[in-house]
């Protein structure tokens, strides 16, 4: 069987090449959209270049729309870029919004104050007895009788 | 590669493709199978690891237009309310679809007879349940016996999943209420079944399954099939099926992934490409025998187009239900609201599947009906719904409207220049009404389990993952592309065995469905396979 892999492997090394320039831009960027507040961090303590990096080899596709987003052409007040990015590129504001919040969400600090151990790994019990049938919650469903329609009368399964 | 003569050939090695593929190898046919697609490894799935919500909107995105492989062919979709969502590759979309597993109820296949609209289908649920049984042997289905939303029959073989703290919730409130509900069947395991693993909960079964313990015809099916003799050739993607003067097939001529031309001869084609690309490979299969398309007599080849609009229902609640977590086949379901009542404005109904909410970068970006929260109160919005959803995904029944139809594309090509599928497809007045009405009621359910705030996805864009109709079955050649076994009118030994072949959609997750007919269909050519007429 040929199983070559479709994602990128997250350890290969990629050069990271958003520049100083660009990085400072996404951390006021990302202090504008996830400031601290009720008990996080803001965006641009936790998006650092290793964040960024990590994001863009699992994702090297967003590279160049987050570099669009980025670019020092666009000013230095960060609503007016981010109104001109939501009405005139939108495909740039969605890779700057999912760069910064992966990032900030696949960050072992951000996943701790969450309560968030990722998508870990708990086999189903078959034999663990369901709490809705303890509950009795199937037996009324059970009690009302058949509810499809029976196609040769156009009636209920069992109605007279 | 050997050209040696096939008593099948397959195209496409999906959910149908491998259903068919295995009972005719198993009862001796040489079968030769045609996969645009490769092998997918377990390993290669995300769901273990920190990026799988980055992965899952790109590489392991649902939409070929969105991962843009060079095995994916795009859809035109610009005239097309909803975007077709598909794979290509050994276990084809099962290998990204929830693994929901319900069937379509009697009603469905008489709905002409019983509410006046489209057409009957030329069998019933009685003919069809004993082949859903033994898919369900044959693919490990979970789930509860006993439901009286479905006639009496045989128990599904492995016990129920878990259905989780939200589900139930909401079949408590739903006991209140006194409305239907179920532990909904999945084509995933609750135990070791079959050399395969139970589920392990992780919840990103649509970005495949790390543990093989949803189904998918590359774990079920095909190692069968191809032990038994079966050939599958990925990486080739069939141009054209040939006919002969007699207007038999002939075979298919297919390019490899260097765009080498081959051609494979075969005394019977099956085609299990999906309703875009069965109508698309048929269309472009026209000759001067066939000029409309192959088996297109009756102009019904890509018509009918149906996708099932959807809409999501999601309740938040107070409590922490770790809703990230759990089966993403749906937990629990409800037909309530499932049959006909003309006092709501419209005929025919939807099935509820609850499914968990995702993990926390869905929770985090702009919510598809385009929410977004951004500034100090970000942090309140996540913690809002971060584990603590629930959510109602309906599918309300598509009736069938000819206009609703896949062409192909005189602009747009594939990666070896063949015209891709261009779709035109418009949300019918009925189904909006229909899911208007679902949407009111499935808000209540989550209401009355205690949510707090109920937040609705109304027409999902990207939800076409139920592609029916564009070869509709039926008794009559003038208004049907098959007969009632699956087989062309036009062509005796051509067959289609994949979703296109639905006369009406249901309005329930249809893979159960495409198998148990896929199934059907491969008896009936081994019980007939001395009458088979094949080219000379």
């Amino acid at each position: 069987m040929n199983a070559e892999p479709i994602g990128t492997a997250v350890n290969d090394p990629v050069p990271l090449e958003l520049g100083h320039e660009r990085m400072a831009v996404l951390a006021r960027v990302g202090d504008h959209l996830m400031p601290a507040a009720h008990g996080m961090p803001s965006a641009a303590e936790i998006v650092t270049d290793a964040r960024v990096g990590f994001v863009l080899r699992s994702r090297p596709d967003l590279r160049d729309p987050l570099m669009t987003a980025l670019r020092p052409e666009l000013g230095d007040d960060i609503e007016v870029r981010l109104d001109f990015l939501a009405t005139q590129e939108p495909d740039a504001e969605a890779a700057l919004q999912l760069v910064i919040v992966a990032g900030y969400y696949t960050a072992a600090t951000v996943r701790a104050l969450l309560g968030y151990e990722g998508q870990i790994a708990k086999p189903v019990n078959a034999l663990e007895y369901p709490t809705y049938l303890e509950e009795g919650l199937l037996d009324s469903v059970v009690d009302r009788g058949p509810i499809w329609r029976d196609p040769e009368t156009g009636n209920r399964a069992g109605a007279s | 590669m050997s050209t040696e003569l096939a008593d099948v050939l397959i195209i496409g090695a999906g959910a149908s493709g491998g259903v068919v593929a295995r009972r005719l190898a198993e009862a001796g046919f040489s079968v030769v199978c045609l996969e645009q697609g490769r092998w997918h490894d377990r390993s290669e799935y995300r769901g273990a690891d920190l990026d799988w919500e980055l992965t899952a909107r790109r590489q392991w995105a649902g939409s070929p237009n969105v991962r843009a492989l060079p095995e994916d062919y795009p859809v035109d979709d610009a005239d097309a309310d909803l975007s077709p969502l598909m794979f290509a590759g050994v276990g084809g979309s099962m290998l990204l679809f929830a693994g929901a597993w319900p069937r379509m109820l009697p009603s469905d296949f008489r709905v002409r007879s019983l509410d006046g609209v489209a057409d009957d289908w030329p069998l019933t649920y009685e003919e069809l349940r004993p082949y859903y049984e033994r898919n369900d042997r044959h693919f490990g289905v979970s789930g509860l016996g006993g439901d009286p939303a479905y006639p009496q029959g045989e128990d599904p073989p492995l016990p129920p999943l878990p259905i989780g703290p939200g589900a139930l919730k909401v079949a408590r409130a739903h006991d209140r209420l006194g409305w239907h509900w179920w532990p909904e069947p999945n084509a995933i395991l609750s135990a070791p079944y079959d050399g395969r693993h139970q589920c392990v909960q992780r919840g990103t079964c649509m970005q495949g399954c790390n543990e093989g313990a949803k189904a998918s015809t590359d774990l079920t099916h095909w190692p069968r099939a191809i032990a038994s003799g079966a050939r599958l050739v990925t990486g080739a993607r069939v141009l054209r099926i040939e006919t002969n003067a007699h207007g038999l097939a002939t075979g298919a001529e297919w390019l490899d992934e260097q765009g080498r031309a081959n051609f494979l001869p075969a005394k019977v084609v099956v085609v299990a490409a999906n309703a875009i690309g069965t109508a698309r490979l048929l269309l472009l299969s026209s000759s001067s025998s066939h000029s409309d398309g192959l088996g297109n007599s009756s102009g019904l080849v890509g018509a009918r187009l149906m996708m099932h609009p959807f809409a999501s229902v999601s309740g938040l609640f107070d409590d922490d239900l770790e809703s990230w977590q759990g089966h993403f086949g749906c937990s629990i379901e409800s037909f309530e609201f499932y049959e006909t009542d003309e006092r709501r404005g419209f005929v025919r109904g939807a099935k509820w599947g609850l499914a968990p909410t995702g993990g926390p970068i869905n929770a985090a970006l702009p919510s598809r009906a385009g929410d977004a929260v951004w500034g100090p109160d970000h942090h309140l919005h996540v913690r809002e719904r971060f584990g603590r959803g629930a959510s109602w995904g309906l599918f309300g029944e598509d009736l069938p409207d000819a206009a609703n139809r896949v062409a192909l594309s005189s602009s747009l090509t594939d990666s070896h220049g063949i015209p891709a599928p261009e779709l035109h497809y418009k949300v019918s007045e009925n189904s909006r009404r229909l899911l208007d009405f679902h949407i009111d009621k499935a808000s209540e359910s989550l209401r009355a389990a205690g949510a707090h705030t109920v937040e609705v996805d109304r027409l999902m864009r990207y939800s076409g993952w139920h592609l029916l109709g564009t070869a509709r079955m039926g008794d009559d050649a003038a208004t049907s592309v098959l007969d009632r076994w699956n087989r062309c009118h036009d062509v005796a030994n051509l067959y289609v065995v994949d979703g296109s072949c639905f006369v009406t959609s249901g309005g329930v997750n249809p893979t159960s469905t495409i198998c148990a007919l896929a199934l059907r269909a491969a008896d009936r050519m081994v019980e007939t396979r001395f009458d088979q007429q094949v080219p000379a």
